[in-house]
């Protein structure tokens, strides 16, 4: 130790972390694939106060925001398998709970997690789309599915993009927490990797700098995507 | 032509229409006036169901629909023979000028896109807006935008065409060239149903005013008659307050 950075590790670590990669971008996509549209769907049963939805909307985002993520892994990570073995044992199923794959739990836990963030978001961006379009709409012979998929749903993603963009930095750098439940991916790996040589700090800059990176790149893809829809959004000249 | 029977509607304890009957011809221009809060737009509301009336009745040529009990299609063939122009615009503004005309053509009446474009492109022909075709509701001036709105119910080719205070949202300086557009197709032959405030619009276009106070129809009648000898006296205080002239020159 002490002897300053060992940048032969540094850099083979650094390749090693970059294998857990493909992981955290999984769970990012298909998180994100499962809350945009639930997000969303649940967002407009607040708007409009549906019975029983709106109140379980409004219980399911604060519990989640009201809570550590950390603590959110512990407990599904926890009490799933035990749910579970009592479901196999009393069907007799033939399989052992502590062999299923860490990502199936990684998947509920940031699901739920970013459904809470995005219900909250699409909330707010579906208000600033005035009701009188969808009046429009309606009078010019839409139906509320047709209107909703070409004027407000379009409308919306452009108010809602750069809190997408929010919750999907947030979504990959909480993948890191991963590694609390062995799921192989970024940080489990680079810290496996310094286990054996105690090059910790050198384990720690390599996903410093990982993470950086990929959250660099989402945040400018999200940027080109913004300026694409948002090209009808001109000064306006009344 | 459209002929609705004793519609009610209130939000809450608040009556805001009760008892209202209105028979419209083919080609009549029928201007709606009275106070605010005296139920104007919310009578329009109720005949395209952006409302759901109480109770009432809508005649629509050989179709009878209950306004209250109407079901989803019953709903969609009237606003297919009904359009609306908004008192503030209402414009879709993630599309163009164009495609604001069209996009009820192409998806509500599944038009192909050219045939639409045709018939877009003439309706923003018709109201002075040629050169805009391609424009976004945010580059168009309140004047302009409205004009849209007019396009997009014209395009429709719809029975009959409702005006909700069209030039209400508009600066003084803008008013007129939206009021002149709607002459040009009341002067076609297009049945219109406009409630405003614009009087010199009720006097010159219209061919029937009607007064609304209170959530009834106080008095009705060709706009001479109405303006010159209005028989009641709700009638005659409110033209007094929103016809000034008569009392500059009685100073």
């Amino acid at each position: 130790m002490s002897n300053g950075l060992d940048f032969e590790f540094l850099i083979d670590t650094f390749f090693v972390a970059l294998t857990g990669v493909p992981v955290a971008i999984l769970i990012t996509v298909v998180s994100l694939a499962i809350a945009l549209p639930l997000g969303f769907i649940l967002a407009l049963t607040r708007i409009n106060k549906m019975l029983v939805l709106n109140q379980f909307s409004r219980v399911y985002v604060s519990f989640v925001r009201g809570t550590p993520v950390i603590v959110q892994i512990f407990i599904i990570y926890n009490s799933v398998p035990l749910l579970l073995a009592s479901i196999f044992e009393k069907y007799n199923i033939q399989m052992d709970v502590y062999d299923v794959n860490p990502i199936w739990y990684a998947l509920i836990v940031f699901s739920l997690n970013t459904t809470a963030t995005l219900i909250e978001v699409f909330r707010s961006a579906i208000n600033t789309v005035s009701k009188g379009q969808l009046e429009a709409a309606h009078s010019v012979g839409l139906t509320t599915v047709q209107a909703f998929r070409r004027i407000i749903v379009p409308q919306t993603l452009v108010v809602a993009l750069p809190n997408i963009c929010n919750a999907t930095v947030n979504l990959i750098k909480a993948t890191s927490l991963g590694y609390a439940m062995s799921l192989p991916e970024i940080t489990l790996k680079a810290q496996v990797a310094a286990n054996a040589s105690y090059n910790y700090i050198e384990a720690y800059l390599d996903i410093f700098i990982i993470y950086l990176i990929i959250c660099s790149l989402v945040e400018y893809l999200f940027k080109r995507l913004e300026k694409r829809l948002r090209k009808y959004q001109i000064a306006p000249t009344a | 032509m459209l002929e609705i029977k004793n519609i009610h509607k209130s939000f809450g304890d608040n009556i805001v229409l009760n008892g209202i009957d209105l028979k419209i011809e083919k080609g009549d221009v029928v201007v709606v006036l009275g106070p605010s809060g005296s139920g104007k737009t919310t009578l329009l509301r109720c005949i395209n169901f952006l409302e759901k009336a109480d109770q009432g009745q809508a005649i629509f040529g050989d179709t009878q629909v209950d306004l209250k009990k109407a079901s989803k299609k019953q709903i969609y063939s009237i606003r297919k023979r009904t359009a609306f122009v908004f008192q503030n615009y209402n414009l879709f503004n993630n599309k163009t000028a164009l495609e604001n005309v069209t996009e009820g053509l192409i998806i509500g009446r599944k038009m192909t896109k050219e045939e639409a474009n045709k018939i877009g492109k003439d309706a923003l022909d018709k109201v002075g807006l040629f050169e805009k075709y391609d424009a976004y509701p945010g580059e168009l001036s309140g004047g302009q935008q409205q004009r849209v709105g007019i396009a997009r119910a014209v395009s429709l080719n719809p029975d009959i065409i409702l005006f909700d205070e069209p030039t209400s949202a508009l600066d003084p300086e803008l008013v007129g060239e939206v009021l002149e557009v709607m002459k040009t197709i009341a002067k076609e032959g297009t049945t219109m149903l406009v409630v405003t405030h614009e009087m010199s619009f009720a006097k010159d276009v219209a061919n029937r005013v009607i007064f609304m106070d209170g959530g009834v129809i106080v008095e009705e009648g060709p706009p001479n008659e109405f303006f010159q000898h209005p028989k009641e006296e709700r009638t005659q205080r409110f033209l007094k307050r929103v016809l000034p002239e008569d009392y500059i020159y009685n100073i």
